[in-house]
């Protein structure tokens, strides 16, 4: 669990650091804490695993990696562990999740999304993939459109009780 | 797109997306490594954010940690004409991270994540509703196992491969 300090930081971060000389001593005086205490607060939180990561977010699309690809797979439940880490070990996977299946509709169990510069070689990614695991039922999910893409953790203002 | 990264533009870029130093001259210390001074690394990650390349620098919070432990990731069936209406009616939410167009008849795919399935469930329900879709319109397929998540791209000079 994280504390009304480390609460007020991620709050007061989540929407990135400033761009400015002194980032953190700029934060830690909108928090109202010393400098020294948010870094040893962030690097607290990284050590917990509460933070991924400190890191820069980019726009890939921005830079060429403009396909994005999600694979869904039917996989035999005894086998997802094995086949789940397989493809999560891909450098281009960045996301791999088993799923529960909707019976009859929609039987697909295991999930990847891939980037690429191109679908040619995204789609030889994909092949790659299905002939490392042997697994050849799966549908390939183009995007075509992205309409949100933000980040999943979020922490909400501090409310003085 | 206005602005080309250069190479060193880039090498930043890969540098930063595995993590910042927690230091008090925190530029300075990522020019050290790529050798330049932290004046010139703040000028190009100021271009770069006003290019939107950079969309911006800070923690990754795990969802799990801070109290959301449910996620689901959820398909509809959008006649092709609403689909900017019911999009739109997704993104609102605070709840919803990811939301796609996808080439297929299930053409809509968002991720929903909260404090509870219970509270999933009501989200996608609410979500349904407005968006005026029937029950066969839409798939609910909740995360039980995660075995990667790792948004990186290699964007150096060894990024990732090209097609011939």
């Amino acid at each position: 669990m994280i504390d009304r300090t480390e609460q007020a930081v991620l709050h007061a971060l989540q929407q990135g650091i400033p761009l400015v000389e002194d980032p953190y001593g700029e934060m830690a005086k909108t928090i109202g804490i010393e400098r020294d205490k948010l870094l040893s607060c962030i690097q607290s939180l990284l050590d917990r695993g509460i933070i991924r990561r400190f890191a820069a977010r980019i726009n890939q699309r921005e830079l060429g990696i403009q396909v994005n690809a999600m694979v869904a797979w039917k996989v035999p439940p005894e086998r997802v562990e094995e086949i789940g880490r397989i493809m999560a070990t891909h450098p281009e996977v960045t996301h791999c999740y088993e799923r529960a299946i909707v019976p009859q509709r929609w039987e697909y169990n295991l999930y990847i999304v891939l980037h690429g510069y191109d679908p040619n070689t995204v789609e030889q990614y994909i092949d790659e993939l299905a002939s490392a695991t042997g697994i050849s039922e799966k549908v390939v999910l183009f995007s075509t459109e992205e309409y949100k893409r933000a980040p999943a953790g979020r922490v909400g203002e501090v409310i003085d009780s | 797109m206005n602005y080309r990264p250069d190479a060193l533009d880039r090498a930043l870029l890969d540098r930063m997306q595995n993590g910042i130093p927690l230091t008090e001259k925190v530029w300075d210390s990522i020019g050290g490594e790529v050798g330049i001074t932290g004046s010139e690394v703040l000028q190009r990650i100021r271009r770069l954010r006003a290019a939107h390349i950079l969309r911006g620098i800070g923690p990754v919070i795990e969802p799990g940690e801070v109290g959301l432990g449910a996620s689901s990731l959820i398909a509809l069936r959008v006649a092709p004409e609403r689909i900017q209406t019911v999009a739109a009616i997704i993104n609102a939410y605070e709840e919803v991270s990811h939301n796609y167009q996808r080439d297929h008849t299930y053409n809509l795919w968002f991720t929903l994540t909260a404090s509870s399935p219970q509270e999933l469930t009501r989200v996608r329900e609410e979500i349904c509703r407005r968006a005026g879709l029937e029950r066969e319109d839409v798939l609910d397929l909740p995360r039980r196992k995660r075995f990667k998540i790792n948004v990186r791209f290699r964007i150096g000079g060894n990024g990732a491969r090209r097609s011939r």
